[in-house]
């Protein structure tokens, strides 16, 4: 158990507070600056090289604009829920791997991987909550379908995270990465399409991004919200999207394990970790890019439909491979 | 012409001598009845040819009385029939019952030439904002601005207010991400529902029709070019033909030709514009950034010809303004052939892509019946397979020597109406070459004199949105009597209300651009 100056360091700085949220700045800016390429734009290009420092210049501005609080809202709840959900995502990071090791080394324990699938939830249904505190018909239509989409698809994400721990036979994400000396999406690369196909879904993106359609609800769920609490807001649904990155990272793509160990894990661990969170963001922008938006019933049919009974049969398949192919082969 | 000239006689044989028909030098019909007689006239109109339809309601002050004109359109022109009221006691029979399409424009006379229909559903102000006092009709001619004192909010007529149960209100507009103009469109919700459309239009109306019989006619073709921007060329050329008409000009044939086609890169520009904003409202933020950048050969070509963007100003009465350069028609033709390979790609695109299918197939469906009551216009109609487009029923300019398709679909969803929008695309494309190949050689503008005899005259254009209507009344001046507009999207709203009663609010966006809807067009 590390102590004194060294966990300071690591919850406030690396891989901690402070590189979170630059990691999520980071991410915004490829994610729109590779949404830009695709759709034969610039993207941002003035603040910062290639306008990297766009997501931060934001997120200041934000801070900066005036904070209103209609009359109407239910005060406590339209108030907390940005910084709680904001939080609760960053809680949820601390038992990512990032570096090899959760961000307190030594808190990883059996079932974390359950925890924080239910802290993803958690966080969902604060999304919902501000919307259903705004009392504002966008916001109410819009905290409604957030409520339909993640009850239909929480479901399907819970059976494809287990498939890796199948595998494993541990329900540890720190153990999960360990056992990877073969990244998982060779292994059942059917729940890793289906796992991103689910995380779109959960992450409200194109094609199911029915929660915040500008063109029907104007910003769904945020539509009331303004200034600083419109900032967190913001800052708590990108974090959520590269912790759903990351957690694609973790499950299927062996996490901070490289195909080749040049010396410290601290460092190239990292970097490994990194190059395959860029991919999977660019996946999933790819898939953002290229299609239309659902309609809120169309999303919920395609769920009921097709990806619950496929992530159950996918679940049913790695549990075989885990019982009787993969002790055979390995 | 042929079976208006039946339909006429047939008139004459049922009702006797209760209508006097006349005729214009150009052969345009007109019919003088009896107030309250032309609803048997449009009885009959309407059972002779299925696509009989009111084009337009125009309103005239005449001094002591007002006139009522109604401009029905046949499969194969425009007739007018025309009645007078006092201006004391201005009351009409409603023609809805007949023509349900009819309501808006009442309702539009109504408000601004007050004109009351008897008998209509639903005879509300349209366009007047709320602070505007009764009994003030900006259109008439003794009104004068001191008589306009405003309203003060308070007093109000506080309508639609009214609580309906669970009925959630969800407000599109005046300011709303889906719309680019202000309108507004109160939609009543139950749970994802909607079961009711509530359109309040004028949120930007300028009064053209006023200001037009304020300036001259050369002013007023840089007016009503501003009506619209993505459609002024159309509104240009309509409001010129109308002139000429009055004017007896004939202009020559290649300002013709090169008329035609500045109207077709009108069309062009128009139609991508709405394909890639189409993206846009169903979440399809790729496609919206392909077509808009496509879109720009487009806008050049305009610059290159008209050195404008978008307000062309290259419509005069008497003809064009500059002509088309030998080498403009050289690099038009490489442009045209570089844009059919790529809308070859977008007929794919729309044909193939599941997610786009799914946002616009089987949404706000419009079926034939409905479209002829409602007197829809343009692609609306043609998706809905209703033939109509003027440009086929009444050549004007060059279109009757240019070969080319009517577009039509069968389905009447969303999908079939930018599918006809598509086709359209490939039509244009093929009459601009044409109309380049055979340019004929010659002037490209006659004089025009600046006073225009008294006299009237009735014009219509196929605007990229469907027929452009334009009554245009000279008094012997260089200054118009009145000039009426009725544009596209004033007539296809009605279809909207009607389609989008029972559907899902996540279909409206889908549904309402599909209408491909101009507001600065409808505020006039």
């Amino acid at each position: 158990m590390v102590v004194g100056l060294d966990l300071f360091f690591r919850v406030l700085i690396f891989p901690g507070l402070t590189f979170i949220g630059c990691l999520t700045m980071l991410c915004d800016w490829f994610e729109r600056k590779i949404e830009a390429r695709i759709q034969n734009r610039v993207g941002p290009k003035f603040t910062g090289p290639s306008g990297i420092l766009q997501p931060l210049a934001d997120f200041v501005k934000l801070l900066a604009k005036e904070d209103i609080v209609p009359v109407d809202t239910k005060q406590l709840i339209f108030n907390v829920a940005p910084v709680t959900a904001f939080t609760i995502i960053l809680f949820a990071f601390c038992f990512l791997p990032i570096d090899g090791s959760t961000v307190i080394p030594g808190t990883s324990f059996q079932g974390d991987l359950i925890f924080v699938m239910a802290l993803i939830t958690v966080a969902n249904f604060l999304l919902f909550l501000s919307g259903w505190a705004s009392v504002n018909p966008y916001s109410m239509l819009g905290a409604a379908r957030v409520l339909t989409q993640f009850l239909g698809y929480d479901l399907p994400l819970l059976f494809l995270a287990l498939c890796p721990a199948f595998l494993t036979g541990s329900l540890s994400l720190t153990e999960i990465v360990a056992h990877q000396t073969i990244p998982f999406v060779v292994l059942i690369p059917w729940a890793f399409v289906l796992f991103i196909i689910t995380m779109q879904a959960e992450l409200e993106k194109d094609p199911f991004d029915v929660p915040h359609a500008e063109s029907e609800i104007v910003a769904g769920y945020e539509t009331e919200y303004s200034g600083r609490k419109l900032a967190f807001l913001k800052l708590a649904r990108d974090t959520q999207i590269v912790f759903g990155a990351a957690l694609v990272t973790v499950l299927f793509l062996g996490g901070s394990s490289g195909p080749v160990f040049f010396g410290a894990n601290a460092v190239w661990g990292t970097l490994w970790f990194l190059l395959k969170l860029i991919v999977v963001i660019a996946i999933s922008e790819y898939i953002t890019c290229l299609f239309a938006r659902l309609r809120i019933d169309q999303v919920v049919s395609t769920n009921w439909r097709w990806i619950l009974p496929l992530s159950l049969l996918s679940l049913a398949s790695t549990m075989a491979l885990a019982f009787w192919v993969y002790p055979a082969v390995m | 012409m042929s079976s208006d000239q039946e339909l006429i006689p047939m008139l004459q044989a049922k009702l006797g001598g209760s209508i006097i028909v006349q005729a214009d030098k150009l052969g345009k019909i007109s019919l003088h009845v009896e107030a309250d007689a032309h609803l048997d006239v449009l009885r009959l109109m309407k059972a002779a040819d299925e696509k009989t339809a009111v084009s337009a309601i125009t309103s005239v002050d005449l001094g002591d009385k007002l006139g009522v004109l109604y401009h029905m359109r046949t499969s194969h022109g425009i007739i007018t029939v025309k009645t007078e009221l006092s201006k004391e006691n201005a009351e009409i029979a409603s023609i809805t019952n007949i023509l349900p399409g009819a309501s808006f424009h009442e309702r539009e006379v109504f408000d601004l030439l007050g004109v009351s229909f008897r008998g209509h559903p639903n005879l509300k102000r349209l366009v007047l904002p709320e602070t505007w006092p009764e009994g003030v009709y900006p259109l008439r001619k003794d009104v004068n601005a001191a008589s306009v004192q405003q309203v003060s909010p308070s007093e109000w007529s506080q309508t639609g207010n009214e609580e309906d149960g669970n009925l959630v209100k969800v407000v599109i507009g005046p300011q709303h991400p889906a719309l680019l103009e202000p309108e507004k469109f109160t939609l009543k919700v139950e749970g994802e529902t909607v079961c009711d459309v509530e359109p309040r239009i004028g949120y930007v109306h300028r009064g053209i029709e006023k200001a037009a019989e304020g300036r001259t006619y050369l002013q007023d073709v840089y007016l009503v070019e501003r009506i619209c921007g993505i459609c002024n060329s159309c509104h240009a050329v309509c409001f010129c033909e109308a002139v000429e008409k009055i004017l007896n000009l004939e202009v020559p044939p290649r300002a013709k030709y090169i008329r035609t086609i500045l109207l077709e890169l009108n069309r062009l520009h128009s139609h991508m514009l709405l394909l890639g904003h189409a993206g846009l409202e169903i979440g399809y933020e790729t496609l919206f950034q392909y077509m808009w950048r496509d879109r720009e050969t487009v806008m050049d070509l305009t610059e290159m010809l008209t050195g404008n963007r978008v307000i062309a100003s290259a419509i005069a009465v008497g003809g064009v303004r500059r002509d088309i350069r030998e080498s403009d028609v050289l690099t038009i033709k490489k442009s045209m052939v570089g844009l059919r390979a790529k809308m070859e790609f977008y007929k794919q695109l729309y044909h193939d892509d599941p997610t786009l299918k799914m946002r616009t197939q089987h949404v706000g469906t419009l079926s034939r019946k409905d479209a002829l009551d409602l007197c829809v216009v343009g692609p609306v109609a043609r998706g809905s397979d209703v033939d109509i487009d003027v440009r086929k029923d009444e050549p004007y300019e060059a279109y009757g020597e240019i070969p080319f398709k009517l577009v039509t679909y069968t389905s009447g969803d969303s999908w079939a109406r930018l599918m006809v929008r598509l086709d359209e695309i490939n039509e244009s494309i093929g009459i601009i070459e044409y109309a380049l190949d055979n340019l004929p050689v010659g002037a490209y503008r006659v004089r025009a004199p600046r006073i225009v005899p008294s006299g009237e005259a009735v014009n219509r254009v196929e605007a990229p949105r469907g027929e452009l209507f334009y009554y245009v009344k000279s008094n012997g001046t260089a200054y118009p009597e009145r000039v009426k507009v009725r544009t596209p999207t004033f007539a296809n709203i009605p279809a909207f209300v009607k389609t989008a009663v029972g559907e899902n609010v996540a279909d409206v966006p889908a549904n309402f651009v599909s209408l491909d809807p101009c507001f600065s067009c409808t505020d006039r």
